[in-house]
């Protein structure tokens, strides 16, 4: 055989046998396959060099992704051959569950055509897309049965390279990418909420609401100061692999060097103690996401309800383990409130998947969004709602339970006289602001459940 | 040439062809083809077999062609080296 092109295939195949079947002595009666990826493209292109990388990069999110879903890999090889890149992966799956990966990923990534992953079960039988019930691939260029068009050489080869470089030119976000961009979605939402007024009884540009040591400013210097953790808090979700509850011991060693930075930017002053704990869930949580389904559309990656759920996969069994046994004489605000009256605040509601947000506010963000409102007005209505379902410890601890009485009427008065869309409304939320200052009442439990809710809002409409 | 033993060429990896060669009693030549693309190819496939294996003058041998998309030059080279290879003293 003198082409080196058919000669490698021919090695690579025999290699794959031999592999395939030495699982089955490996794995004692456990059920193994072998996956193997390579380009799929014409072979002066394959060959080339130019794709090496963008197959060394999906076969790696390949293998992420089988270890994601459960599966043991028994070992991976990545490697350039005479034929272009190929890549070995062995796993303790079944050919099926092994192919439904790969399928997977050829359908999601965004580089998933010009691969071929295919799958042999431990006798050394392919697995192929047939046997999963689906039909064939499609052709780069017409979209009909690929096989038929490159056994005919159907298309113009100048047109079907033009065809790969533009699919091998869609963008690709790293793991550090991704982490970066939520981190930044996370400080535009703490940006948006600090600039948000008028938000009765809070701090924003109008007003420093019921407090005296903080203003608007103070606020800009804490998120600018929190902006590059909340990246950190994302790429940390990433990388971390097995059981969420063990993340949360190192968020929160992260959330205290996250504290020493707000209280570096403010002077001593608490602007963002709970938020850095919230948000930082919501980050983790959609960093894990974005990791595990790293091919997959952004939107996917990013629904609130889904990334809500996985921040409260961290913090499960968190309101029990934290307040047992608390220290009456070092216990915080929120400690006090749960010892005696069972108000579980923003562990709770973490722990319950950010109940106020996903079935609250976020709804009607959106709705006041979708009815024409402005960004600010949105926000100060969802703020409202919030107002009136949430036990916000800030105001439980300042004001007591008469006060959260009081806030909840007032917000729902604001509510039913239209909100920000009418001048009722709009005069009843001035004049809360001025009421709740004065009987020192700051929801800054619900100014965070609001930065979340933004939070979430951009992440699953900004489209990358 | 004649088949001293069964020999094979190529892979079952898309855009290429197993194909195995075995020695049959008799002179004939046996033709077994399995293709994903036989509607479309299955005609000249068959027709590039038998020039080969005609070309070669091999009788006596069954051969079996599982392809999987290859180009025609693909299928030549297959059938020649597994020819080549079943030539050989086993």
């Amino acid at each position: 055989m003198t082409d080196p092109i058919l000669q490698a295939r021919e090695e690579r195949w025999t290699k794959k046998l031999a592999l395939a079947r030495s699982l089955k002595a490996r794995c004692h009666g456990q059920p193994a396959s072998l996956a193997v990826l390579t380009l799929r493209m014409p072979s002066p292109l394959r060959t080339s060099g130019q794709f090496d990388e963008l197959a060394r990069i999906v076969f790696l999110s390949f293998a992420d992704e089988v270890v994601e879903s459960g599966i043991r890999v028994l070992g991976q090889e990545f490697r350039l051959g005479a034929d272009g890149p190929e890549g070995y992966l062995a796993a303790e799956a079944d050919a099926p569950t092994l192919k439904r990966a790969a399928v997977d990923l050829e359908a999601c990534d965004p580089w998933g055509e010009l691969v071929d992953i295919d799958i042999m079960d431990s006798e050394g039988e392919p697995f192929g897309r047939k046997e999963l019930g689906m039909g064939p691939r499609a052709c780069l260029v017409c979209g009909k049965e690929a096989a038929c068009c490159s056994a005919g050489r159907t298309h113009d080869p100048d047109l079907v390279a033009e065809r790969v470089r533009e699919i091998a030119k869609r963008p690709r976000l790293s793991l550090k990418g991704m982490a970066e961009r939520i981190g930044r979605l996370a400080l535009t939402a703490t940006l948006l909420e600090a600039a948000a007024a008028p938000k009765p009884g809070l701090v924003d540009p109008l007003s420093p609401g019921a407090h005296r040591d903080m203003d608007y400013f103070t606020f800009l210097s804490s998120a600018a100061a929190l902006g590059p953790w909340f990246a950190e808090f994302a790429r940390l979700g990433a990388g971390h692999r097995g059981e969420l509850s063990g993340l949360l011991p190192i968020l929160r060693e992260a959330g205290k060097a996250a504290e020493r930075d707000m209280f570096a930017a403010t002077g001593g002053i608490n602007t963002h103690k709970g938020l850095i704990f919230s948000m930082g869930l919501l980050c983790a949580g959609a960093g894990r996401l974005a990791a595990a389904g790293a091919s997959l559309a952004p939107q996917t990656c990013a629904e609130p309800r889904l990334v809500a759920s996985r921040a409260a996969d961290i913090v499960q069994g968190i309101t029990l383990r934290d307040f047992n046994g608390i220290d009456k004489g070092k216990a915080t605000a929120g400690e006090r409130l749960y010892a005696s009256e069972g108000v579980r605040g923003i562990r709770g509601e973490a722990e319950d998947g950010f109940p106020a947000v996903i079935e609250h506010a976020l709804p009607r963000l959106r709705a006041g969004l979708s009815a024409g409102l402005s960004m600010n007005d949105a926000m100060i209505d969802a703020l409202l709602v919030l107002f009136s379902v949430v036990e916000d410890t800030n105001v439980l601890g300042r004001a007591g339970r008469e006060g959260l009485d009081f806030l909840r009427a007032e917000a729902h008065r604001a509510l039913a006289a239209g909100g920000m869309a009418s001048a009722g409304g709009r005069k009843a939320i001035l004049a809360m602001d001025k009421t709740l200052s004065a009987r020192n009442i700051s929801p800054g439990g619900c100014a965070d459940l609001l930065a979340l809710t933004v939070f979430l809002e951009q992440l699953s409409t900004a489209g990358d | 040439m004649e088949a001293k033993k069964t020999a094979t060429a190529g892979s079952l990896e898309s855009s290429d062809v197993l194909v195995t060669i075995s020695p049959a009693a008799g002179s004939a030549v046996e033709l077994k083809i399995e293709s994903i693309v036989i509607k479309q190819f299955g005609k000249r496939i068959r027709s590039v077999t038998e020039e080969v294996v005609a070309a070669s003058g091999t009788k006596g041998v069954s051969v079996h062609v599982q392809d999987r998309g290859a180009l025609e030059c693909t299928l030549r080279a297959r059938l020649e080296t597994a020819i080549a290879r079943a030539a050989e003293p086993a």
